[in-house]
């Protein structure tokens, strides 16, 4: 971190979160004290809220444990690289769970009032005027997390230790919300909680030009690209009466495609069509081998994520 | 020789793709298209099966 300028700093004591404009080119750095504390993160665009970090793209671009090299991804339909993890000292990050809640301290554990990390986001959130709606899914720094046999999620403890720290370059201007988990009573922080120290540091050159680059596409919308760019200022929902229904690329229109197959041809399919799916719908098979095909041979990374220039 | 005709059906979207697909010369034309995506697919299978047997599942 040569040359990096510090901008602010701030200790987020247990139990609090803070809400910090992180403008582009400025990293945020969420910093262990004591070690073995996690944080819960929320971001939105500082300049329009309803953009926000959607932790369901996070994990399908990059996995369950996103670390240094990846990106925190806005939610559809903007679908942008928001932040960047320029370092990560543990690697041992978490998309899987949801924030804790008040809910969850009453039911399992019979609390009236415990500390949460919802309640926490959306009191660091109120600063800004949003609401306890506005929280959204969280992405849990240094929480050590994984997936059983079972398939069900499981956490454990982390060892993470002081000084231990991720950097979150911002790629846009956000309001960044990071928190002290309010978990005592779970392994998430090793049952106790503790401080983590914010810095903010203003980007080097050789800080910029570690960003890989992503592809910037039509999808990408905005409320310029909407058919109601108005944000809804009141609760009960109505039907509007003038509601024409636009759906892409509708009505879906079959086309019948004739292809002739050699007797080789025809054994070479039957060798590896999908029986076991399709049963005798030679079409059906043909069609997945088609696009199976497609997607091996030109599909450029996992459930179609973007294409990541990397360094 | 006896050709057997498949009859593949298709939306729209699929088609799209495939004649894109097309103009960046991977085929002349959709059938042929679909020729070689079976060759193709059948190959990769081969040679999965001679690494791992009885896992017929595409690698991605």
């Amino acid at each position: 971190m040569t040359g990096r300028r510090v901008l602010f700093e701030h200790v987020l004591e247990p139990g609090t979160g803070k809400a910090i404009e992180l403008l582009k080119d400025q990293i945020l750095r969420i910093e262990q004290v004591e070690g073995g504390q996690c944080a819960d993160f929320n971001c939105f665009n500082v300049h329009d809220y309803k953009e926000f970090m959607h932790c369901g793209r996070t994990r399908t671009v990059h996995g369950f444990h996103p670390t240094k090299g990846t990106f925190m991804w806005s939610a559809p339909p903007r679908e942008r690289a928001m932040l960047y993890i320029l370092e990560d000292t543990v690697a041992r990050n978490d998309v899987l769970f949801p924030r804790c809640s008040a809910y969850v301290y009453e039911a399992s554990y019979g609390f009236a009032v415990h500390t949460n990390c919802h309640d926490i986001q959306a009191e660091a959130q109120r600063e800004y005027g949003l609401t306890p709606d506005d929280v959204h899914d969280s992405f849990n720094l240094f929480m050590c997390t994984g997936v059983d046999q079972n398939g069900h999620a499981y956490m454990t403890r982390q060892t993470s230790k002081p000084g231990d720290h991720v950097d979150l370059l911002a790629l846009m201007d956000v309001l960044a919300v990071p928190n002290v988990c309010g978990a005592d009573v779970m392994r998430t922080s090793n049952f106790s909680l503790k401080p983590l120290k914010l810095s903010v540091f203003a980007a080097t050159e050789a800080d910029l030009k570690r960003v890989p680059k992503t592809p910037t596409l039509r999808s990408q919308r905005t409320p310029k690209d909407f058919r109601n760019p108005t944000i809804k200022a009141d609760r009960p929902l109505r039907r509007d009466p003038t509601y024409k229904p636009e759906f892409p690329n509708t009505p879906v229109r079959i086309t019948e495609l004739p292809v002739p197959l050699s007797p080789e041809e025809l054994d070479t399919f039957k060798a590896v069509k999908r029986t076991d799916i399709y049963g005798d719908d030679d079409a059906a098979a043909l069609r997945d081998l088609l696009f199976s095909w497609w997607e091996e041979r030109f599909l450029q990374a996992n459930a179609g994520a973007p294409s990541i220039e990397s360094e | 020789m006896v050709e057997t005709v498949i009859r593949l059906r298709l939306n729209q979207q699929q088609l799209e793709l495939i004649d894109r697909t097309i103009s960046r010369g991977i085929a002349p034309d959709r059938v042929s298209l679909v020729r070689l995506a079976v060759r193709e697919y059948a190959a990769a299978r081969r040679a999965e099966t001679m690494v791992k047997p009885n896992d017929l599942e595409p690698k991605r």
